[in-house]
């Protein structure tokens, strides 16, 4: 029995512990599967709630239901599960690259279900971004459940993520590039298996569950040489389009903060507004699947000017409802308007030169969704290996990636931080791997201070001190109070120096005349990022550190340096 | 052979919660049993080569460089000895002179210790003042055994181009064949020369017994 035990153990940390691999791959298809199936009832919930309220759509008092979706969502968010509003997957990435990927386990389920209050009621926005924030919390407390490290904890999180996107689209490789693009931000070996396995295990599960029911079906198109001249201007289009969405999306949100109502008021207000456009054009309602279908297939009948118009109703339509305190993502909108985008582009070329052979409109529809997609999550490889399978074949490859590249590049040069990463710009918690931020934040003050220092009474004689300091080797010294030993000051030798070397000032001064009170001190809980700063700001190489009044050590930028380096090293060279 | 996290934190030079936060954030190879964590060495030395991170396996750490117990200046001083009534018109001959009768040099290096102090004495002479010299030279004679002081009371006070251009007539040889060991006793020294009345002192031609065990009464009053 023993024995048997043994070989067991042995079998266990060789496979499993030893090297991670096997275990990343098993956890992580688990995990794709699990966000799958997630995906998967989010999604046939949404439906069978769109169609079971398709009805009452015509009354006019359809306004409000936009608006009491809105309000449950917030209402659930802020008062049950405690989690803030918008789509999270800003959250996620800040969760992956600031606390190894560690998310609560009520994440999994309370995007899901805001969203789906907010979606299923008309409110414009996507299930993508809930499903991507309840998959990756599903990876990460699978990585809780077995104890692993914050290394396969991100891992896990991406196999969520992949799995979730994979699942929704039927397509497991936008899955894989959406995870590590947007998500972890870092193309590693380790990753990339489990990731892909957890994407394929995610779309198989959306394929054994409602199979033949895509939401994308594969379509064959014919695109030419003579469509890359088009597919430039379409390109700047896009780009002009998804800045355009980017920063309404912000303005509007702003306007809800600078507004006086409490957050379920907003909700109603734009729930209402949102309805009531909804009532005249009824395509900006929801994450507008339907409609995103009609225009592939080629059959999309509105004209060129209520296509314009649409398009910014749709913009308006998902600012107020993320802005003002619905639940969702923005992919689906992205898609809706990029595909509206693309058809605008073909009607008017096509008015324009009716002579041109070029593709059809729904092609037009697709490279329009990529170069939205490009744009404003600026994330070209998603954009584009997620039109790949929608169409599944590379007939489209080449003006897909001039669409995808130009559109993110351009808007890039216009707004520099796509949509996920500029909120978490302006706070300072964007920390990609190997970057000062993420390698600052990792460091704790604990890490770096040296506490061995000799403390001196502030009623010391100097005389006294000169002995202390012919026998210690240290620079600084802090002055204390001598009965409650509270924090006075500091002394530099290199500031005394002048009265060191002055024997008849030794009984003359006590130490609290030559102390230097003044000096700008940390405490323990501050961030090294603050603290460097401090010390630039101040023209310092050591601050002392003091917590509750007392001295507890200095840091020096020589021991900041040294671990720096470290650091560096291991996070640049993991396997 | 396995590792604690104490020792490997000293391997690695960081400190055990820089240990902790990798252990968690999965950065070193660790088997964990239970609650406690031990790191195998073979593992760890494969790990550390593959990303070219240096363990400093050694057991002693380099800080701690190999210096011998510091030599107090009167047991120098009984290395060296005391010696009187030395001849020499100028400096050149009262060292010679002072260098032929100290019995602690052995014979053969003494012409090439003549020529070292007198190096010493053209670059800045060593006379201190108060007709008190310390002649030595400026590279340690390394082929001394053990450092020693010796005191020699010249006959006549030589002009020995003192800072205070006082003739000397006391001669400290401080002959080191360790720098760190030369610097300890050259600032024991200068600490005793301070005290104006141990200079009288001096002037009294002491008996070796009786100014060892002065030397001795004022080094105790010595924090260094």
């Amino acid at each position: 029995m023993q024995t048997i035990k043994n070989i067991y153990k042995a079998i266990y940390y060789k496979l499993f512990r030893l090297d991670d691999r096997l275990l990343l791959i098993i956890a992580g298809s688990v995990a794709g599967i699990c966000s799958g199936l997630a995906a998967v009832v989010l999604r046939l919930s949404l439906e069978f709630m769109i169609e079971w309220l398709h009805p009452f759509r015509h009354y006019w008092w359809a306004l409000v239901l936009p608006a009491l979706g809105a309000l449950l969502s917030s209402l659930y968010l802020e008062k049950v599960s405690r989690e803030g509003a918008g789509h999270g997957v800003p959250e996620v990435i800040y969760a992956v690259s600031r606390y190894g990927g560690l998310l609560r386990l009520r994440s999994s389920y309370s995007r899901l279900l805001s969203s789906f209050l907010t979606i299923a009621s008309g409110g414009s926005a996507g299930p993508e971004a809930p499903v991507v924030m309840s998959g990756s919390a599903i990876g990460s407390n699978i990585a809780k459940f077995l104890v692993l490290n914050d290394r396969q904890r991100i891992t896990l999180v991406g196999c969520g993520t992949a799995g979730a996107i994979a699942a929704i689209f039927n397509a497991p490789i936008a899955g894989l590039v959406f995870s590590i693009e947007v998500i972890l931000g870092e193309w590693k070996f380790v990753n990339i298996i489990p990731i892909a396995i957890a994407a394929v295990a995610g779309a198989q599960v959306c394929q054994a569950i409602i199979p033949g029911q895509v939401i994308f079906n594969h379509q064959p198109f014919n695109m030419m040489a003579v469509d890359l001249l088009p597919s430039l201007g379409l390109a700047v289009l896009t780009a002009l389009i998804s800045v355009c969405f980017t920063k309404s999306l912000r303005k509007i949100g702003g306007l809800a903060k600078k507004s006086f109502l409490p957050f379920w008021g907003q909700a109603i207000v734009g729930g209402c507004i949102v309805g009531a456009i909804g009532i005249y054009m009824p395509l900006v309602l929801g994450e507008g699947y339907r409609f995103i279908q009609t225009m592939i297939s080629g059959s999309f009948s509105m004209g060129i000017f209520l296509t314009f118009v649409v398009i910014f109703a749709k913009i308006f339509a998902t600012a107020m409802t993320l802005g003002w305190g619905g639940s969702g993502g923005i992919f689906a909108p992205c898609l809706l308007i990029g595909s509206l985008t693309g058809v605008l582009f073909h009607k008017v070329l096509f008015v324009l030169f009716p002579t041109v052979g070029c593709a059809s409109e729904g092609a037009y529809a697709l490279l329009g969704m990529a170069g939205l997609i490009s744009g404003v999550m600026q994330a070209p490889l998603t954009g584009i290996f997620l039109i790949v399978e929608i169409t599944g074949g590379y007939e489209t490859i080449l003006p897909l990636i001039l669409v995808s590249s130009i559109a993110s590049t351009m808007s890039h040069y216009i707004e520099p931080a796509s949509f996920y990463l500029k909120d978490l710009i302006e706070r300072g918690q964007f920390m990609r791997p190997g970057t000062d931020a993420r390698i600052l934040s990792d460091l704790s003050l604990n890490e770096l201070i040296e506490t061995d220092y000799i403390q001196v009474s502030e009623n010391m004689v100097f005389r006294d001190f000169i002995n202390i300091i012919k026998l210690s080797k240290q620079n600084f010294f802090p002055v204390i109070e001598d009965k409650t030993q509270i924090y006075k000051g500091v002394i530099q030798l290199s500031t005394i120096r002048r009265y060191a070397l002055e024997p008849g000032m030794y009984d003359m001064v006590f130490l609290n005349q030559i102390m230097d009170a003044e000096v700008v001190t940390a405490s323990l809980g501050d961030d090294l990022q603050d603290v460097l700063d401090l010390m630039d700001l101040n023209n310092m190489d050591n601050i002392p550190v003091i917590e509750n009044d007392r001295f507890i050590g200095m840091i020096a930028k020589t021991k900041v340096l040294d671990l720096y380096r470290r650091e560096l090293i291991m996070q640049t060279n993991i396997q | 052979m396995e590792l604690s996290k104490f020792e490997l934190s000293k391997y690695l030079g960081v400190e055990q919660n820089t240990i902790d936060r990798w252990i968690r954030q999965g950065k070193l190879p660790v088997s964990r049993r239970g609650a406690t964590y031990s790191f195998c060495a073979t593992d760890l030395k494969r790990w550390a080569a593959k990303k070219n991170i240096s363990l400093n396996f050694e057991k002693q750490s380099p800080l701690e460089k190999k210096i011998g117990p510091l030599i107090s200046l009167t047991k120098a001083i009984q290395n060296g000895g005391v010696y009187f009534n030395i001849q020499g018109d100028d400096v050149k001959d009262a060292l010679n002179c002072s260098i032929e009768t100290i019995q602690s040099i052995p014979q053969e290096f003494k012409p090439d210790l003549l020529v070292r102090l007198m190096e010493r004495e053209q670059a800045l002479s060593t006379g201190i003042g108060n007709g008190i010299a310390i002649p030595h030279p400026r590279t340690q004679p390394a082929y001394l055994n053990e450092p020693l002081v010796a005191i020699c009371f010249l006959e006549n006070p030589v002009d020995y181009h003192a800072l205070d251009n006082q003739s000397v007539f006391i001669l400290f040889f401080i002959l080191c064949p360790d720098l760190k060991l030369h610097l300890h006793l050259l600032s024991s020294l200068s600490f005793c020369l301070r005290d104006k009345s141990f200079i009288q002192f001096l002037k009294s031609r002491p008996d070796p017994e009786v100014l060892i065990e002065k030397i001795e009464v004022l080094q105790t009053s010595n924090t260094l």
